[in-house]
């Protein structure tokens, strides 16, 4: 279905993102309803205003805004899911004056999900992590910082959750690019967020200077994309790619390192440690997960829609070889830092640079389907892609899980050394426990998510080395495409990272916990049920993933790669 | 009630897998009773007992321990039943990738994984043996501190033990194989001695690296397939991870001119999936982990590890690698047989070095599993069946020589050899077991470990000669050795009064009861296998007879 911008159809097709942007405009007026009235020049007639003034009092209170960010966000989300879970969406495409700006199918409607409930998880979290006050007696400094910055953080919140849609929907490199940027630019502010501790606002500055050079090369990446195909839609530029000259390729090199440094992938992938170390960690858990899943859109959108060869020849794609090196480097590079690293938040920023890795290799994988022998990429393409879209789903569940146990260390101090988790199995076993499966599913322990999404990346992996080989009966060794080696890599990658996530899991377990910390846990209400959300969802999607097999396949599928 | 109440919930959490064969109506003696039983009993003991107030736990600590014992003792119970056709008849004549009490239900359609389950002669003394020992150790370690923690850990271990030797789809068979590292790196890390946290560390990484590798193998084993359609298959990628459909694929393309993969396509499949086995086994060079996870680990997780958590490198191996690559492992009998040999020989002659015990029985371990691989490379069936009677009668030895240097550390403080002086006189039963389980260990005849030896080394002639005079060599040195050492520490010394130092001249006491019935049953089981070894052998023979039809065409024993 085509659909003009803001056309009625249009209004039906996004309900879920209008109620999000309605969500962030009442944010906006909400907590300033009050008792100010406006006269009407040269009259003495005050009419009620209700904007600014004296504020109201039910209205004005801090909570407010947090309860509205949360209960926003659970409905557009609840009304994503209900229309996609249960089949196929219909494709809805919006066109403005003939240029296709968004569309919304299953892969788009898959990758906003997956947001939505990545923020949901982490506004409901920041609900403890980042608690209002009531307005009755005597408020410390800290507690009155608090109450004033709770609007703030919800409507950066809200708008993250806004770029990141877009960038989910977008159809255009340019709309694309300006939903990054929405998203990004909220992120820089949220990474700042952190006000207790110098580092905060360090690493926020930091991972804009980083983050803005990085856009900025996207963007003279695209512009010179404008300049050899004349047009920055999707589908004009993949089906013009095959005569492309020099310059697409060079401007396809500067638009990855855009997307390359969301990702955080090595050689990028600098800012990010120190960001995720400075931010609070439920948005540090977004950063590593959501704002992952966006660069990865990108990614995905431009190395496989764009730069794969439409032709039935038997060259593989021109990126083959940079991705594959740029992705072992990424996963030993992520592995070999974090296993040095004694700042849990540092650990796990490496762990999702290791992460990153994966994925790159598994995009490699997709690259490759057209060397000789495979007869039908399309399976194959599909299968690795349905993969790293099943991979980046779970790791809201572990990865954020795990920051979100941080954050409720956080609550009682700064975590900033692998002691303030020490004994922490002993404090509170639930909350050991599923830091303990966290780690795991993210090490790729079975039975767990973790597992799950390793398992099936490496199978598509080995299934596109392999393709149709086992049909011609004597299969050699030495007939195995080369991506086979990158599942070796892999393989011996997450070997390695067993080293530091077993690390979390004997401090936890055997040793005495600090002095400031053998009182017991906070208690945070909301933070704990994001806590026991995601490990349920850890375990179970491990256990039995089949419906969110399908809807990745599903998602996979509309990308239309074959 | 409570057990009742759990069988309920576990009965309708089987009702989301449903069945493939939905006419079979028999009753699933494998999956629930075997299984999940003691995996999700000991999950919600370990919900209860995870209270922050210590005091709260000590006192829990005392039901929750019973009731572990209780709810061990129905899978033997169980297990036992079904040998003896108690239950049901189970008809245990069977033909190569034949099961009993097989069953099949749908767990992950996309990728054709499913839960599929069932037992024959390979597996069957295992799992018997793993029921066997869980209440044995639980029995032995009764007053292993933090009892509401340790025993349900025990049992978990237990429930993912028999998994492992259960399960016939791959995927399931590493879901369980991996599984089994998490309450053994928990009894380590939490029971163990001093050096805990760099064992169980060591322990797990180990292990999962070596199975990783194994899983790589696997995978591209299982896109190797061809292609196929049925309720197995996966609705995606159109292959299974059923382990039947695979076994009748190898077996259907080994036996005709068709070649399932290249020559050099299985050497490398079949090293891959063996670097996992052998590291679980040990063998030397990949045996480090063994003596240190052995030194540190408590009582209860050493008598697992040593007793079971080996043999499923052991039956591993036998199951998944040389059944489909039966070429390899003629290509790779030499390898196999050095490999063996000199784990036989470098445990041995470690051992002898040792001061400590529990690190001289750990590499006793590495020699006797290197008696298994030499069994493996003989290609013979009586070498075959010499390795299982092994793996069983090493299941009930190394239990018991743990029992003791768990009674030792625990009654003398002490692992040095040095430290003991006239054993016989201060704990006189202890010394008996000792004695007993020493003997044992050593291959003397009517005990169970004496026949699995004297196997292998009659399928050892044939094939390999004269080098049949280094292990019988190295057997009779370290006989000796032990003898004497035996000699030393259990009898001399008594009679000076001078209590062992490290007890601070306190009198040293005897074993407690509980240690006192795990280790007369371990006793008296070493006998009966000794003297009756055919109640477990034939059931091996049997196997082995049909394997070697089924994977090398060739005739019985």
């Amino acid at each position: 279905m085509e659909v003009e911008v803001f056309s009625t159809e249009f209004w039906q097709a996004f309900a879920p993102e209008a109620i999000l942007i309605v969500g962030l405009l009442l944010i906006f007026i909400i907590p300033n309803l009050g008792n100010s009235k406006f006269r009407i020049p040269l009259t003495k007639v005050q009419v009620p205003w209700f904007l600014g003034g004296r504020r109201f009092s039910i209205t004005g209170s801090p909570a407010i805004p947090g309860m509205l960010a949360t209960a926003t966000l659970f409905t557009a989300l609840g009304m994503m899911a209900i229309e996609s879970v249960d089949g196929n969406m219909d494709t809805t495409t919006v066109t403005s004056n003939g240029l296709v700006i968004l569309q919304l199918d299953n892969f788009s409607r898959f990758f906003e999900i997956l947001f939505l409930a990545a923020v949901l998880l982490a506004s409901m979290a920041s609900l403890d992590r980042i608690p209002a006050h009531t307005f009755s007696g005597k408020k410390s400094l800290d507690e009155l910082y608090d109450n004033r910055r709770q609007a703030d953080f919800y409507i950066l919140m809200l708008t993250t959750a806004v770029g990141m849609c877009t960038v989910a929907l977008a159809q255009d490199l340019f709309v694309l690019f300006v939903g990054l940027e929405l998203a990004s630019l909220a992120t820089y502010v949220l990474v700042g967020f952190h006000k207790e501790s110098k580092a905060g606002a360090e690493s926020g500055v930091k991972y804009f200077i980083v983050g803005s050079v990085a856009s900025g090369i996207g963007l003279y990446g695209l512009s010179l994309l404008y300049l050899e195909f004349g047009s920055l839609q999707l589908a004009t530029i993949a089906a013009n790619w095959s005569d492309s000259t020099l310059l697409g390729t060079i401007a396809l090199g500067l638009v990855l390192v855009g997307f390359g440094f969301k990702v955080s992938a090595a050689p990028f992938h600098f800012a990010a440690p120190d960001a995720y170390a400075g931010a609070n960690s439920p948005v540090a858990g977004v950063l590593a997960t959501a704002s992952k899943a966006m660069g990865m859109i990108g990614l995905i959108r431009v190395l496989l829609v764009i730069a794969l060869p439409e032709g039935g020849t038997d060259e593989s794609a021109i990126w083959l070889y940079t991705i594959a090196t740029l992705s072992v480097i990424t996963m030993t590079w992520g592995n070999v830092a974090a296993l040095g690293s004694t700042n849990p938040k540092r650990m796990l920023a490496y762990s999702s640079v290791a992460h990153a890795g994966y994925m790159l290799a598994a995009l490699t994988a997709v690259g490759a389907w057209k060397w000789g022998e495979i007869e039908a990429p399309g399976d194959y393409a599909e299968a690795i892609v349905a993969a790293v879209l099943f991979h980046l789903f779970v790791l809201v569940a572990f990865k954020l899980g795990a920051f979100l146990v941080l954050g409720l260390l956080e609550m009682e101090g700064e975590v900033s050394r692998l002691s303030a988790l020490s004994g922490l199995a002993r404090r509170d076993p639930l909350i050991g426990t599923a830091m303990f499966i966290f780690m795991l599913a993210l090490a790729g322990v079975p039975p767990l998510a973790g597992f799950m999404s390793k398992f099936l990346v490496i199978a598509g992996i080995v299934s596109t080395s392999i393709g149709e080989l086992w049909m011609n009966g004597t299969v050699s060794f030495s007939d195995l495409h080369w991506v086979w080696w990158l599942a070796l890599a892999m393989f011996i990658n997450s070997a390695i990272s067993v080293f530091y996530y077993l690390r979390i899991g004997v401090v936890m377990f055997l040793d005495i916990p600090e002095e400031s910390r053998r009182k017991p846990l906070p208690y945070g209400a909301s933070i704990r049920m994001a806590i026991w959300i995601c490990l349920v969802a850890t375990i179970l999607l491990g256990l039995s993933g089949d419906t969110l097999i399908d809807m990745c396949y599903r998602a996979a599928d509309s990308l239309n790669l074959a | 009630m409570l057990i009742g109440g759990l069988l309920i919930i576990v009965a309708g959490l089987m009702a989301f897998f449903p069945s493939l064969n939905e006419s079979d109506t028999t009753v699933d003696w494998i999956s629930l009773p075997l299984v999940g039983f003691p995996i999700i009993v000991s999950c919600i003991l370990l919900a209860f007992a995870s209270q922050e107030s210590r005091a709260r736990k000590e006192v829990l600590a005392v039901p929750i321990r019973l009731f572990t014992l209780v709810a061990s003792m129905i899978p033997l119970a169980i297990s036992t039943a079904l040998f003896f056709d108690w239950l049901i008849l189970v008809d245990w004549d069977l033909m190569y990738n034949e099961y009993a009490l097989e069953k099949e239900y749908v767990w992950i359609e996309t990728i054709g994984v499913s839960w599929h389950v069932g037992m024959d002669g390979l597996s069957f003394p295992m799992v018997w043996l793993t029921t066997f020992l869980v209440p044995i150790t639980i029995i032995t370690t009764w007053n292993e501190k933090d009892g509401a923690t340790y025993h349900p850990l025990l049992l978990m271990m237990g429930g993912a033990l028999i998994g492992v030797f259960v399960a016939l789809d791959l995927f399931l068979f590493y879901v369980f194989w991996e599984l089994t590292l998490i309450p053994m790196f928990f009894l380590i890390l939490k029971w163990g001695g001093k050096d805990r946290r760099y064992a169980a560390q060591k322990f797990f990484i180990y292990t999962f690296c070596a199975s990783v590798i194994m899983l790589l193998g696997l995978i591209t084993l299982y896109f190797l397939q061809p292609e196929g359609s049925g309720a197995q298959y996966g609705t995606v990628t159109g292959r299974t991870f059923d382990m039947t459909v695979l076994f009748s694929n190898a077996t259907a393309y080994n036996m005709g001119d068709n070649v399932f993969l290249g020559k050099d396509m299985q050497n490398v499949l079949f090293a891959m999936l063996m670097i996992g086995f052998l590291v679980k086994l040990p063998a030397v060079p990949f045996h480090t982990w063994l003596p240190d996870a052995h030194v540190q680990a408590p009582t209860g997780g050493s008598m697992l590890l040593a007793g079971v958590m080996l043999k499923m490198g052991a039956y591993g191996m036998l199951r998944i690698p040389i059944a489909i690559f039966p070429d390899a492992v003629v290509y790779y009998q030499d390898v196999i047989m050095a490999i063996g040999l000199i784990s036989l020989v470098w445990g041995a002659i470690v051992c002898l070095g040792q001061t400590n015990l529990k690190k001289m029985v750990a590499y006793s371990s590495v020699s006797h599993m290197g008696v298994i691989l030499l069994g493996i490379a003989s290609m013979q069936p009586i070498g075959y069946a010499a390795a299982l009677f092994m793996m069983f009668a090493h299941g009930i030895i190394s239990p018991m020589l743990f029992a003791v240097c768990g009674a030792f550390k625990h009654h003398y403080h002490s692992m040095e050899i040095g430290a003991m002086r006239g054993m016989a006189k201060w704990s006189p039963y202890l010394a008996v077991y000792m004695m007993f389980a020493w003997m044992a260990s050593l291959g003397l005849p009517l005990l169970a470990g004496f026949v699995a030896e004297l196997m292998v080394m009659i399928a050892f002639w044939p094939e390999y000669g004269w080098w049949i005079l280094l292990p019988g060599a190295v057997l009779a040195i370290t006989a000796a050795y032990y003898l004497w050492s035996m000699q030393r520490t259990i009898f001399e010394g008594g009679d000076e009064g001078q209590p062992p130092e490290s007890l601070n001249g306190e009198t040293p006491p005897d074993i407690t009861l509980s240690e006192n019935i795990g280790m007369i049953i371990l006793a008296i089981f070493t006998v009966i296998f000794g003297i009756f070894p055919f109640i477990a052998l034939g059931m091996m023979d049997q196997w082995t007879v049909a394997f070697f039809e089924g994977v090398f065409n060739m005739g019985g024993i």
